[in-house]
């Protein structure tokens, strides 16, 4: 697998900025920073679900709660001291490691019912599955119920403080990092290729012998891990969680960033997740500014996700940098042209009348997708 | 202006109208990166009945869906002078409404939605107008389909697999009703089928499909006496005997 | 005994509430295979400009008749966006549809502001059987049942109604006899804003409506809609009522704090009872 040069530069470029932005930021972008890369961390195990797996889940908000959850109350009651063998063991590292398994471990418990529906049913059952764990919290004695955990300590590992906005933003692009790397040996090992089939067809993967139910069960687990990990960051950081924090909108903004990166692709899911968020953030900047009325940081919030959804999901179906990639590859290398789709029409399939006017889908975007760092697989 | 030696076509036999109720030229159609139908002209004469063959996945079906406007064409015409009707692959009947609905729906976008006069061209229709779509059997679905067209009173009817799926006896009644329609009505047929005994049978002329391209056409007589149109299309035992 | 009758008309009401906003669900989905997330921002829509139009002093009725316009008019918008473009996909159509609610959010914030708002409907209490009832929830039920005898007539009565169902069960075949399928998809989404207008004017006398109470809406409304398969309004009309029942029941002998998730709950185990009844279904990538 050769990966061409200029995505070679592009991530090296991505790194570099990534790396510098912490030294040069003020406080206030180093919270819209370490806000990027934790979402962008739960928006990468979307961008998998919903390229990879062909599924739409609208309550990814709730395993970054659970991680959150999960760390905060470690820490806050140190069991460390109690188990022996985590003796010496700093408690937000337990937190840190603990937040995703069970994140991990919740998805594939309630990924077990929940994804025997598809499409709509999906999207609306995990909704409601968002909707039942903020009733849970609030009843929940040991979750602090509706006013929440508060006092939760920075980050900090044996002598080391890393609660500083700096060091928490490093903290966080740490995080991404691992989780951009796991996703993308995710996508580029056996499983990850049978996925992208899946993506295309599920009964012609399953026909082909693929194990559907069990692959995308994995993929939602994945993905529930990964939000686990950045909620544990993101409780370190804010010092406090309560139910309020984590609204059903904050799910569905998710979604948006990543069908406008591009379903099926990591770096797609980072670029969205930046896009979003940076517009969101100076529009926000503005509507605070003198003269605006109290409701206009609201309104332009609003009006930016519907507004770039709708633009991006009509005339972009692949999101942003799919679409980018498949344009501008081959104009950089011929032999780099984009390979044949997977979900053709064959002309009877055409003929039919059924697919008469389709244009790509996009929950099948996945086909010809994968992330600019590797190999098509055709040319590997 | 008729006369047959003008005809450009390959065989001097066949016989295209100068006012054709369909004309179809040089058309293109594609469905994103495949190409369904690449360069085809084809022509049904007034009270003409026309076959058009040729193997699954050819672009038969697409030929008449551009004309029904269903399908978009890329480049090229496909014009229809009066009004087509069509009765498409599989029937897709409107399954959960009654026959009799179906028929009415078959005359959207007239005023007169009466299925009385298709009632009086096939009259076992009637038996089970009440009847949901999707409970009769293939044969009569294919009655109600062909029913349905008739209801916008078309100048022409393209049936698309007249003969799918369907007994030898049922498709001889229904190629019956054709025929009638054709003699006593003077309505064109353009026939579109997978069984081209069964059409060269019924019809004067014939286009063969094949790829997305015409490959041959010509009076069915010769064509059947086509060696190599008869070894692909009639050899073998492959048509339904009639 | 009265007291329990009392919640179970109250139950019947709220039930009523769902069911109208499922139905509007099922108008769309039937014929567009859409699963409209904006369907509680139609009533949201309505209930809100109802409480204008009565503050600018139009009468009781009118307003609510002007309210429930506005509704279809947001119906039409939605459907413009969502299936106006030609080879939109279902999935792609649903995520519009959010992306649809949150630029209604932006609208409604700019004119309504944030704060929830009521609107006056009838006072007082009427006895039925013995049974104090409020009656607005009287009349909720009352206009729930004509509506969806209306409803019903309308698809299995007249032309366009039947031409409506010819879309939903065989698009192709619809486009074979001339149908423009996209218009009658637009048809199908004002419809819903007509319907998801009606329960906003019904439900608003009854709780506060702001821009966000949508999501509860759409829930109440897809548990009612999912019922019937997301294709029977009848269905739909029988899962809101036992939904609305569950709610009051549990909001009045339980903890109130679990009333909704009591339908949430519901909700789940009808989808995936339904989806493991039929594993091979999938509507949507027909």
């Amino acid at each position: 697998m050769r990966t061409p040069l200029p995505v070679l530069v592009g991530i090296a470029a991505t790194a570099v900025i990534g790396l510098v932005l912490p030294f040069v930021l003020d406080r206030g972008g180093l919270a819209l920073y370490i806000d990027v890369a934790l979402s962008a961390c739960v928006v990468v195990g979307i961008s998998l679900l919903m390229g990879f797996a062909g599924q739409v889940s609208l309550g990814q908000t709730v395993f970054f709660a659970i991680g959150g959850y999960t760390a905060a109350v470690l820490v806050l009651n140190d069991y460390t001291t109690a188990v022996p063998v985590l003796n010496g063991v700093p408690p937000a590292l337990v937190g840190m490691v603990a937040a995703p398994v069970v994140a991990g471990v919740i998805a594939l418990l309630l990924g077990i019912p929940l994804l025997r529906l598809h499409g709509h049913h999906l999207a609306f059952a995990t909704i409601a599955m968002h909707l039942i764990f903020l009733v849970v919290v609030q009843q929940s004695e040991p979750l602090g119920g509706s006013v929440g955990l508060m006092g939760i300590p920075g980050l900090s590992v044996g002598p080391f403080d890393l609660a500083g906005h700096q060091s928490m933003a490093f903290v966080s692009l740490g995080v991404l990092a691992l989780v951009m790397l796991v996703a993308h040996n995710v996508v580029a090992s056996r499983p990850g290729r049978a996925l992208r089939a899946l993506a295309t067809s599920e009964t012609a993967a399953e026909s082909a012998g693929v194990p559907v139910g069990r692959y995308k069960l994995l993929v939602f687990a994945l993905s529930g891990a990964f939000a686990g990990l950045a909620g544990s960051v993101w409780a370190y950081y804010v010092g406090y969680l309560s139910p309020e924090m984590f609204p059903v909108s904050m799910s569905i903004t998710f979604v948006v960033m990543a069908a406008v990166g591009g379903m099926g692709s990591i770096w797609g899911a980072l670029f969205g997740t930046v896009l979003i968020k940076v517009v969101v953030s100076s529009l926000g900047t503005l509507g605070t500014a003198s003269g605006m009325p109290d409701y206009a940081p609201a309104v332009m919030s609003y009006a930016v996700y519907g507004l770039v959804l709708v633009l991006v999901l009509l005339f972009l179906p692949h999101g942003v940098v799919p679409e980018i990639r498949d344009r501008l590859l081959p104009l950089l290398g011929p032999r780099r042209a984009r390979p044949p789709q997977g979900g053709g029409s064959t002309p009877r399939e055409a003929e039919s009348g059924a697919t008469a006017d389709s244009e790509p889908v996009t929950s099948q975007s996945g086909a010809g997708v994968q992330p600019s760092g590797h190999g098509a697989p055709g040319s590997s | 202006m008729s006369d047959p030696a003008k005809a450009t076509v390959k065989t001097p036999a066949s016989q295209p109208r100068e006012h054709g109720v369909i004309e179809v030229s040089d058309l293109v159609v594609r469905y994103g990166a495949a190409t369904a139908l690449q360069g085809v002209s084809l022509s049904v004469g007034a009270g003409e009945m026309v076959a058009l063959v040729g193997p699954n996945g050819a672009g038969k079906s697409t030929l008449v869906d551009t004309l029904s406007r269903v399908v978009r064409p890329a480049s090229g015409h496909a014009r229809v002078k009066g009004r087509l009707a069509h009765v498409p692959e599989g029937r897709q009947l409107f399954g959960e409404l009654s026959v009799e609905d179906n028929l009415r729906i078959g005359a959207w976008g007239q005023r007169d939605r009466d299925p009385e006069p298709v009632y009086e061209v096939l009259p076992d229709l009637r038996d089970f107008a009440r009847r949901k779509a999707a409970a009769l059997s293939g044969g009569q679905q294919q009655m109600v389909a062909i029913g349905r067209a008739l209801m916008a009173r078309p100048d022409v009817i393209a049936v698309d697999e007249l003969s799918l799926g369907l007994a030898p006896k049922v498709v001889s009644d229904l190629a019956a009703h054709l025929r009638t329609l054709n003699s006593e009505r003077g309505m064109a047929v353009l026939l579109i089928e997978q069984n081209a005994r069964l059409a060269f049978e019924l019809c004067s002329r014939a286009y063969v499909l094949e790829a997305g391209r015409m490959v041959v056409s010509g009076s069915c007589e010769e064509l059947a006496r086509s060696n190599e149109v008869a070894r692909a299309y009639l050899g073998g035992g492959t048509g339904d005997e009639l | 005994m009265t007291q329990f009758l009392m919640f179970l008309i109250n139950g019947i009401a709220i039930g009523c509430g769902f069911a109208l906003v499922g139905s509007g669900l099922v108008a769309v989905y039937r014929i567009t295979g859409v699963v409209n997330f904006a369907q509680g921002m139609f009533a949201v829509v309505a209930a809100l400009s109802a409480t204008s139009f009565v503050a600018m002093g139009v009468w009781h009725g009118l307003a609510e008749l002007m309210a429930i316009s506005v509704g279809g008019l947001a119906g039409l918008i939605t459907g413009v966006i969502a299936v106006g473009k030609r080879g939109t996909q279902p999935l792609t159509a649903l995520l519009v549809t959010l992306a649809v609610g949150f630029l209604a959010y932006a609208v409604e914030v700019l004119i309504w502001g944030e704060n929830p708002r009521s609107l006056a409907g009838l006072d007082g209490r009427a006895e039925l059987m013995g049974v104090p009832v409020q009656r607005q929830y009287l009349l909720v039920i009352a206009v729930t049942v004509v509506v969806f005898v209306l409803l019903w007539l309308f698809f299995s009565r007249t032309y366009l109604g039947k031409a409506l169902t010819a879309c939903a069960s065989n698009p192709y075949a619809a486009r074979v006899v001339g149908i423009d399928v996209t218009r009658m998809a637009f048809i199908a989404f004002a419809l819903g804003g007509v319907l998801g207008g009606i329960a906003g004017v019904l439900i608003a006398p009854l709780r506060p409506v702001s821009f966000d109470t949508d999501v509860s809406l759409i829930v109440g409304g897809f548990a009612a809609a999912i019922f019937g398969g997301l294709t029977r309004p009848m269905m739909a009309l029988l899962g809101g009522v036992l939904l609305g029942i569950t709610e009051v029941m549990i909001q009045a002998y339980g903890n109130a704090s679990f009333a909704t998730m009591g339908s949430l709950v519901f909700l789940l185990v009808i989808m995936i009872w339904q989806a493991t009844r039929r594993p091979t279904v999938h509507k949507e990538s027909v």
